[in-house]
């Protein structure tokens, strides 16, 4: 192999692990935390009060691991968003497919579903604290209710856009009403499911942190809240970036390969 | 015709109700219509005269009140596996492979794993989809989903096949190359058609009868025996065929009485 050869799949290389997957995200993080360094190096005057440097907020994560909070906090918080985000999006599918069945059932309860979309979780939160108190009862009622929504309503009307064509095809090959929720209905809803889990996940999530900081249960919310009392401001960004980064990993690595095998591999959308 | 009705439909007439106006559409008037054994009955008619109407009502799909539809002697009520449909937009599903398509009727009657894919291979390769198997419906063309509604309808079995309008929506070349294969394979699987179609040299090229009807409220108005034994309908064959040229010709005129120019849509 020539070094021209050589050079060609080297920067080939490159470019590929550049504009794909892990190593696209790769470069992302690492260009935005030296973005991140420099303003805060040059362009902020008291950088510990008013953005901290990511060494500063390296070092208090370093600090907290050590004293063990940091993991405590961050596992209480996933397990409150994926408890309630689960509990919540498996409700809600049963529930948005049977109102997308029958109308009937439908019209009865949708102004009654309009009602509660509209009050959001943050409005509810005082009455379940008066009822549950400060509790992680009270948090995970908080995340439950805030993520069925978005995917009760996403599954409805993915139901009900599945052209009637595909039930009668398979009405005709001899399938049963189950048959035609298992084999059409509930396939022919996955990009609405899709999109209403993303949804759910995501209002789930800061349901999870302003719960927390609400009812002061210990974990991320809460972190970044006390933070602020303290002083703090590298708490507070080091709470910031794991929010962020988190989501983005739940996206790469659950919710993006779910949507790949089912709905872009069906060409049901285009990527 | 020898053999046995297979489809007998006695005095059926239908009524759309209009919520809107209160009135009603009247789309189908009196028919009375056998269809036997491996016969290949071809409809024509003006559009809107209440051919997809009488398919639907003998699919299951649309419920009926006047008149009698039976298959194999069984009053029809609600869709069955006895009856496949080949709708004119294919309606295989997006999320299942070809050959889970067209094993999907086998499927839902839960024959067993081995035998299924078995079956499932022979129409395969009786529609010419071979290596196209886990291929999904967005990766082929309309005339390759066509065939593979086509071989899903046969694969699970039914007594009669209905077929509305199937080739309509595919470009004329890839359409003679499937009326050619229908052909093939109603040759190879001896099975009894109910075909539905605009096009009167495909009704004529296919038919063992062509049923040609009314406008609305559609009734039978005639019907025409198209005696050409299938090895020889060939399309490269059939322009120079004078009972194929006579049998088209003569359904072009009962078609062209019944479209005037003022109701014409
Ligand atoms: N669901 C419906 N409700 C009310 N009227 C209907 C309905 N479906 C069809 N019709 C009317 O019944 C008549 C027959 O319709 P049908 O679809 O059976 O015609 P067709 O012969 O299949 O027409 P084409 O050749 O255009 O497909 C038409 O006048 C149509 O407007
Ligand atoms: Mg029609």
């Amino acid at each position: 192999m020539t070094s021209i050869d050589l050079q060609q799949t080297r920067r080939f290389r490159w470019k590929k692990f550049a504009t794909e997957g892990a190593g696209r995200l790769i470069i992302f993080l690492v260009g935005s935390v030296i973005l991140w360094a420099l303003i805060s190096a040059f362009l902020i005057e008291r950088p510990d009060r008013y953005l901290p440097s990511p060494l500063s907020v390296v070092l208090s994560s370093a600090d907290m691991l050590y004293k063990g909070s940091l993991l405590s906090f961050y596992s209480d918080t996933l397990t409150r968003l994926l408890f309630g985000g689960a509990v919540g999006i498996l409700i809600g599918i049963p529930v948005g497919l049977a109102l997308g069945l029958n109308r009937t059932v439908a019209d009865m309860f949708y102004p009654l579903m309009n009602f509660f979309q509209s009050v959001s979780g943050i409005a509810i939160f005082p009455i379940i604290v008066i009822w549950f108190g400060n509790s992680d009862t009270t948090v995970l009622i908080v995340v439950l209710y805030t993520s069925f929504f978005p995917i009760t309503f996403n599954v409805l009307s993915g139901v009900r856009a599945v052209p009637v064509r595909y039930i009668q095809a398979a009405r005709t090959l001899g399938a049963s009403r189950l048959q035609v929720v298992r084999d059409v209905l509930l396939p022919g809803a996955m990009p609405s499911i899709a999109v209403g889990t993303r949804l759910s996940v995501g209002f789930a999530w800061r349901a999870v942190i302003a719960g927390e900081m609400l009812a002061g249960r210990p974990g991320l919310g809460n972190m970044i809240f006390s933070g602020q009392e303290l002083d703090n401001s590298a708490q507070i960004i080091l709470g910031m970036v794991m929010i962020g980064i988190t989501w983005i990993v739940l996206d790469h690595y659950l919710l993006r390969p779910l949507e790949a095998d089912t709905i872009e591999r069906w060409g049901l959308v285009q990527r | 015709m020898s053999g046995e009705a297979k489809l007998i439909i006695q005095d059926l007439c239908h009524h759309y109700p209009d919520e809107y106006t209160g009135q009603s559409v009247h789309a189908l008037e009196g028919i009375n219509l056998q269809v036997y054994e491996n016969e290949f009955v071809a409809i024509v008619g003006p559009s809107g005269c209440g051919k997809t109407t009488l398919l639907n009502i003998v699919a299951g799909l649309l419920p009926y009140r006047e008149g009698r539809a039976m298959v194999d002697g069984v009053e029809i009520r609600g869709p069955g596996p006895d009856r496949g449909v080949v709708f004119q937009e294919h309606a295989i599903l997006p999320w299942r492979t070809v050959a889970r398509n067209i094993g999907h009727g086998l499927e839902l009657q839960r024959v067993p794993k081995e035998e299924t894919r078995r079956r499932v291979q022979e129409y395969i390769d009786l529609v010419g989809l071979t290596g196209f198997e886990n291929r999904y419906p967005h990766e082929l063309s309309g005339g390759m989903k066509q065939r593979v509604a086509v071989a899903r309808t046969l694969c699970a079995d039914p007594v009669i096949m209905l077929m509305d309008e199937p080739f309509a929506a595919v470009d004329a070349q890839t359409r003679i190359t499937l009326q050619d294969e229908l052909n093939r394979i109603v040759m190879a699987t001896h099975k009894t058609i109910l075909f539905i179609t605009h096009s009167v040299e495909e009704a004529a090229f296919l038919g063992d009868r062509c049923i040609v009807f009314s406008r609305r409220p559609g009734r039978i108005k005639t019907e025409i025996k198209i005696d050409i034994p299938r090895e020889q309908r060939v399309w490269k064959e059939m322009g120079t065929n004078p009972k194929f040229t006579e049998a088209r010709d003569q359904i072009l005129h009962l078609v062209r009485q019944e479209v005037t120019s003022d109701d014409e849509h």
